[in-house]
Formats: structure tokens, C-alpha cells, sequence
């Protein structure tokens, strides 16, 4: 608090989601010297984990941005139009206290008379719960994965791959048969069946050779004049390559080729989940640029930034002005003047805390569900996390839906919730999952929103959550934007081992070598490559890297 | 290793800017220290394989990377430790007063299944340098008020008393790992990327 910033930057970045988290640290990877500001303080903006407190009591959206800004020449950071929207949130037991809120008009009023989780007990292990606002799975051979890995980001994350895949067919929930063993353990497919699906599921590899003549059909039509009986069409459009009806024929080759191809890599499914939650990627990404010397300043007063012949120029802080070359802000922080668009889609939001998982088994703690859309409802991608997913305490479960914003959140799932879940009405159903508390909201999809043709080319607008379920839009979102602003500098080169680095010798590069003998025999990290890499470290505020790969110069200052 | 667990310990380092965290880390590790003080770049997290009471363990330790100088260590960072070590300056009273708050930053962020008796360490670094602010007498009388914390008193640049401090770090993690059942397995088989899963097989694949 007592620290100031230095005056000048290579590179502002305000907000600390993935996007904008991502070109944090490459720059910081390739020198430059970066400031990186949230007004929350917290990491991760619209990508962010929450206590279970902490979602209940944050707004998302701050303050008032009709503002006065002839006064001072500052434009305000922040608009209207980006923000979430229709927030609801609701305990669905009896509480000891009846403070109970209620914003939403969720029937199932009743209680089971044994219940034995209160709002009190659930509030108590708020921070057990890592509340995603939006959940991200991983591709276990997609483009983030691979960059988490070629980066060396991902030492900063743990994983747990999905542990099962199941769709909503003939009114109950299957196992999707993705993998040969599936398929052929899949008492639901007849042996027919399971030869065609082979077939198909090998044949898919060859995309060129099937998108002619498809290319102004759908995948549905695709798979129907493949002959496929209706079962496996449904496994294959809604599963495999989570499509709905209109999907294209090269977009469903193209989402079932990804999955395909990301089986066997880790775990059963082709899903990676962030151990407890998606709110550790920004971090990660946050970490590394940090390492490379950037600064980073959460819960800032941020009073706006000037713009000087179509330039962006300075940001103004609580009481200090810093200057930049360039600035990287979330959509959300743009001031609505730059923003073209003035309707944007939502995605459709709910979570939820249950008592146990929608279909009991005994070891499954990460359940991804696909519930293909029926009578003008969207497809809704249903993510459940049991304990070992680190988001939610033992012997309770947090449920994530997913889906294009149709009316609102609530008509959206109902359908779904009605399906999966208990409605407390109905006693008789001991089966299903009861819902102890649920939160919905609409997150508006910025992806495609139109910016003005005025906005300074040096400002960087980086766009929050879109609806895949992975993240390899925003990696090539990232990339795109990174291209544009530092055209010959390489996007985030692999980083070098820690014991790569060796840091603040005077002048005796010889001994480093020594110590590496001296401590020759030292197991780094059991899975980790080992790397005798010497680096010498330099005075002069310079930390020289040399690693196996690349002679980079990371000059600090 | 004599268990199938691999013991790996995570220690974090926290504690204001320039109290020289990244410097006894150094010097703990790598028996280096720079006298240029500069903001930590490049510091990430360091590994030392020790022995502790006829067991080989592996400490990894965390810096803060330099996000502790504007509060903005986000919690990933906290995930998982085993020991968590306070520093302060000895020549510097306002970094002694911190530690109540990074203490209980810790705990908040981290929330350990035990709070009170989740292992913390402090060392009270600089005794080299002069003149001398918070005497040993109340740091340790700060210590003891925490329900008694070890305190060193080191000197990163003379390698003062480092090594000792580590041990005892190593000690107390390694201690607190044996009593609360499975700590660092809350989680068991989390996955790590790694250059080395690359080549892993395509075992289930059914495209193949």
C-alpha cells in the first residue's frame, strides 16, 4: 500500500480474466514490462471462483457509469451492457434464521422433514466451495492444453479428468459410449450398432473426404444418410460431438474429431477440469507473468485512463498516473462509447448444491452431461463436481448448467432441473438428488460483440466467457490479439524450470556448475523431466535465462 | 521413498516486500545471495531434496513472485501448502507488525482443515545488519502468543542459521502431514501436465 507505482509501462492490462490474464503473461514472457489491475480483489473477473459467501454477496457489477467526464478528461473504465444479468439466488431448505433471500420465483417450497443440511450448516463450509461463475473444461488434446504444456504453465494447476460422460436418452440418463471399451461394455447398442458406430467413429479422422458435398448440411443429415439407427445418431450428434440439429456438417465433423482425438491421453473421458475450479487459470497465467516481472494490483480505484491523438495514453489510479504504450482491458472495463453493438446474446446460467450425484455411483466425482434440446429448448451442457474436484465439500455436490439463453434462466432449465432433480413436492422420488441452493444468472457472450471503428489502436479488448465448453476459442482469441500487438515477438515460449534459474550471484558462474554437481543427485520433480541446465545470473538488475531450448534475455527494468 | 506417497512438501513464503524471501530461499537452495536488492523476477518456486529423521522428502518452496507488494496474491497460490513460513526484517518494525496479517491472510486463503495448528515458521531475517528494530525477546514473545511458533533469527546473506531454519520448516510440515490424515492426499491422483505425459500411449482410443 505504501509502494507506488513506477510511471511508466510497457503494457496496462485492466481485468484479470483468462484473455487478458494470457496476454499478461506473454508479454511479460518476452520482457515487456507489464501493469496488470482488477478493481475486485479477486483474480479471474467473469472467469472467477466464489466462496459460496462470496457469490451470494457480490453484485458483478459495480457502480453507475453515467459519468461526468468532461470534468477531468478521464474516460471512465466500465458499461452497462456487459454485465451478468437476472441474478437469483435462493436456499431451497429450512433455515434456522429466515433471513432466507428470495429474488426468483422457484416453486418447491416444501421440505423433507429429515433433511439434515440448513442454510446455517451449508454457510459454514462457504469456503470449501470454489463456485465457478463459468466452468471450463480442457480438451486433453486441445490447443490450451498443449500451450499449458509448452509454456510450462500448467506446473502451476492440478487436474482431474471428467470421470464419466452421460447423455439424457429416452428419458434417463446413459453412459455415452466414447471409447472402444465403452462401446463395446454398452448394453444399449446392439452388435450391429456397435460395428456402424466403429466404423464411423474410425471414419471420422478423414474429414476432407466427408465434408464434400455436405457443406450446406447439417451434421444431423450427415449422420442419417450415413444409415446410423436413430440410438446412435442421438449418442453421436449430442454426445460425441455435443452438437444440436443445426450444427454444420464440418462443425459436428470438427467438434467429434476433438473429442475423438483427446481420448486415452488422461483418464477415461477427453475432458480435463481445473482441481478446484476454473478460477485457478487466470492465476496460473497471472503466476507466470508475475515471475517475468509483472506487477499486479488487485482492488485498485481506478479513476479512468486519457486518450491523446486517437491514442491511449495514461490510466489514472486512486492517485497516480501511469503511462503505457499499449492497453489490454476486459470487454467488460471498455467504456460503452467503443462498443458498437447494442443487443448481445446471454448464456444461461444456473448452479446448484445438491445432496448427492444425479446417478450414484461409487467412485465418480466429475460428471459431464449433455441434455440434447427438446421442444425449442437450447442444448444444456450439465457439469456436476462431487468433492475430489476440490469446489464442494463431502457428501455434497455443486451442479453447473449451460446453456443458449432462450427466455431466461430459470424457463431455460426447468425443464432439465424437472427431469434431474427432486422437486421437494414429490416426495416419492428418494432417487434424484434434492437441491439445497440454487443460483442463476445470464452472462452475456462477448465473443462477437462489435467494436467502434474510434477505439485507439492501441487498446486491446479482450472478450469473457463464450459458450464452448473449453478454452481454446479464448486461446486463439489470445494469440490473435497478441500477433496484433507484438507482430515478431513469439507467443509464450516455453518458461524455464525454476531450478533453470538461478538467481543474484556477484560474479562466479563457475560455481553454480559446482553446486549442480554438489547436488547432482537431486530429484527435482518425479515427473518432470530432468534438466542440468546452468544458468548464470547476472547483477545489474538482470536475471539472464539460458535454458535448453532458447537463449532468451529477460532484462528486468 | 519407504511409503508409495511420495512426500512432497509445499512450502509458501510470505512476509513484505524486501524482507528477503527470495534471498533465503536462494541461499537455502542454491547458496547464493545477491546484495542488489531487487523486486523478485524470475523467482518461481525452488526444490531441495533433504533427509528429515531417515526420510528423503522433497520441499518445494513458493515464492510470492513479487504479487505480495500490492495484496494481490490470489489463492492458487496458497493451495495445498504444508508449512507456511512468516519473514520479517529485524532492522525494519513495520515488517514485524505484518505478520498478524499475513498470518491471518494465510489462513483465510489456505483455510486448513485445522487452523490452529496448521504449522507456521518465522524467521526474523537481516541480523547481519544494523540497528537492530525488533529485538529476539518479542518476536518471540509474538511467537509464543501464536500458539508457539519456532522462530529463527537468519541472515540469507551470511547463510546464517538457514539451513536450521529449513530443517525445522521440513520438520513441522512433515509433522503435520503424519497427524491430520493425509493432508497433502486430500486430493489424491490429481493429474500434472507434463512434457514427460506427452508420449503417454493411446490406450483407449477408440479412433485407432
Amino acid at each position: 500500500m505504501d509502494y507506488e507505482f513506477p510511471k511508466e509501462f510497457d503494457l496496462i492490462v485492466v481485468g484479470t480474466g483468462v484473455v487478458e490474464s494470457i496476454l499478461s503473461a506473454a508479454a511479460s514472457r518476452v520482457g515487456k514490462r507489464v501493469l496488470q489491475i482488477d478493481e475486485n480483489d479477486y483474480y479471474g473477473g467473469q472467469w472467477a471462483s466464489f466462496s459460496l459467501e462470496s457469490i451470494i454477496k457480490s453484485k458483478h457489477h459495480k457502480k453507475d457509469y453515467g459519468g461526468n467526464e468532461s470534468e477531468t478528461n478521464l474516460l471512465r473504465f466500465g458499461n452497462d451492457l456487459v454485465s451478468l444479468k437476472n441474478i437469483a439466488h435462493k436456499f431451497h431448505m429450512t433455515s434456522n434464521n429466515t433471513l432466507e433471500e428470495e429474488t426468483d420465483k422457484i416453486e418447491n417450497e416444501e421440505q423433507p422433514k429429515e433433511n439434515k443440511w440448513t442454510e446455517e450448516n451449508l454457510l459454514k463450509l462457504s469456503r470449501k466451495f470454489n463456485i465457478d461463475l463459468y466452468p471450463k473444461l480442457q480438451y486433453a488434446r486441445g490447443d490450451f492444453v498443449e500451450l499449458l504444456i509448452s509454456s510450462n504453465i500448467a506446473r502451476y494447476c492440478e487436474y482431474r479428468s471428467v470421470s464419466r460422460i452421460l447423455i439424457w436418452f429416452n428419458n434417463r440418463l446413459e453412459s455415452l459410449p466414447c471409447s472402444r471399451s465403452d462401446v463395446f461394455a454398452n448394453t444399449k447398442v446392439s452388435v450391429v450398432e456397435k460395428r456402424m458406430l466403429m466404423k464411423l467413429l474410425t471414419s471420422l479422422n478423414d474429414k476432407e473426404k466427408h465434408v464434400q458435398n455436405y457443406e450446406n448440411k447439417t451434421f444431423k443429415e450427415f449422420l442419417t444418410d450415413k444409415k446410423l439407427t436413430p440410438n446412435l445418431i442421438h449418442y453421436v450428434l449430442y454426445g460425441i460431438s455435443s452438437s444440436s440439429d443445426d450444427t454444420s456438417c464440418e462443425d459436428g465433423i470438427e467438434k467429434a474429431r476433438r473429442f475423438l482425438n483427446s481420448l486415452g491421453r488422461f483418464g477415461n473421458t477427453p475432458f480435463l477440469f481445473s482441481l478446484y475450479g476454473s478460477g485457478e487459470i487466470p492465476q496460473a497465467f497471472c503466476r507466470l507473468s508475475a515471475v517475468f516481472g509483472g506487477t499486479f494490483a488487485l482492488g485498485q480505484q481506478i479513476q479512468g485512463f486519457s486518450i491523446s491523438d486517437d491514442k491511449f495514453k495514461s490510466v489514472t489510479l486512486q492517485s497516480q498516473t501511469v503511462e503505457a504504450e499499449k492497453l489490454v482491458l476486459n470487454i467488460e472495463n471498455l467504456p460503452a462509447r467503443f462498443i458498437k453493438s447494442d443487443k448481445l446474446e446471454y448464456i444461461s446460467r444456473c448452479i446448484l448444491i445438491t445432496d448427492r450425484s444425479v446417478l450414484d455411483s461409487e467412485k465418480e466425482h466429475l460428471s459431464l452431461i449433455f441434455y440434447p434440446p427438446t421442444d425449442g429448448k437450447s442444448f444444456t451442457t450439465v457439469i456436476e463436481m462431487g468433492f475430489l474436484t476440490g469446489t464442494c465439500p463431502n457428501n455434497l455436490y455443486l451442479v453447473h448448467l449451460i446453456a443458449k439463453q432462450n427466455t431466461s434462466p430459470q424457463e431455460d432449465f426447468q425443464h432439465v432441473i424437472d427431469k434431474l432433480f427432486a422437486s421437494h413436492v414429490e416426495e416419492t422420488s428418494q432417487e434424484k438428488p434434492s437441491i439445497l441452493w440454487s443460483y442463476y444468472f445470464s452472462m452475456p457472450e462477448t465473443n462477437d460483440i462489435i467494436l467502434s471503428d474510434d477505439l485507439p489502436n492501441n487498446i486491446f479488448v479482450c472478450p469473457g466467457p463464450e459458450i464452448d465448453l473449453d478454452y481454446d476459442t479464448s486461446v486463439d482469441k489470445a494469440k490473435l490479439l497478441f500477433e496484433k500487438m507484438y507482430p515478431d515477438l513469439e507467443f509464450l515460449p516455453r518458461a524455464p524450470d525454476p531450478e533453470e534459474i538461478i538467481i543474484g550471484d556477484d560474479n562466479e558462474e563457475e560455481e553454480s556448475t559446482d553446486i549442480n554437481e554438489e547436488d547432482h543427485d537431486k530429484v527435482i520433480n518425479v515427473e518432470q523431466e530432468d534438466k542440468e541446465n546452468v544458468i548464470s545470473a547476472e547483477q545489474e538488475d538482470k536475471v539472464n535465462v539460458i535454458s535448453a531450448e532458447q537463449e532468451d534475455k529477460v532484462d528486468q527494468q | 521413498m519407504a511409503s508409495r506417497k511420495k512426500t512432497l512438501l509445499k512450502v509458501i513464503i510470505l512476509g513484505d516486500s524486501s524482507v528477503g524471501k527470495t534471498s533465503l530461499m536462494n541461499q537455502y537452495v542454491n547458496r547464493k545471495f545477491s546484495n542488489q536488492y531487487k523486486a523478485t523476477i524470475g523467482a518461481d518456486f525452488l526444490t531441495k531434496e533433504l533427509t528429515v529423521d531417515d526420510r528423503t522428502v522433497t520441499m518445494q518452496i513458493w515464492d510470492t513472485a513479487g504479487q505480495e507488494r500490492f495484496q494481490s496474491l490470489g489463492v492458487a497460490f496458497y493451495r495445498g501448502a504444508d508449512c507456511c513460513v512468516l519473514v520479517f526484517d529485524v532492522t525494519a518494525p513495520n515488517t514485524f507488525k505484518s505478520l498478524d496479517s499475513w498470518r491471518d491472510e494465510f489462513l483465510i486463503q489456505a483455510s486448513p482443515r485445522e487452523p490452529e495448528n496448521f504449522p507456521f515458521v518465522l524467521l526474523g531475517n537481516k541480523v547481519d545488519l544494523e540497528p537492530r528494530a525488533i529485538s529476539a525477546k518479542r518476536a518471540q514473545q509474538w511467537c509464543q502468543s501464536k500458539n508457539n511458533i519456532p522462530y529463527f533469527e537468519t541472515s540469507a546473506k551470511e547463510g546464517l542459521n538457514v539451513e536450521q531454519a529449513f530443517l525445522a520448516i521440513a520438520k513441522n510440515a512433515l509433522a503435520q502431514q503424519n497427524s491430520t490424515v493425509d493432508l497433502y492426499n486430500e486430493f489424491p491422483d490429481q493429474i500434472k501436465l507434463t512434457n514427460t505425459q506427452k508420449s503417454g500411449g493411446n490406450g483407449d482410443s477408440c479412433a485407432c
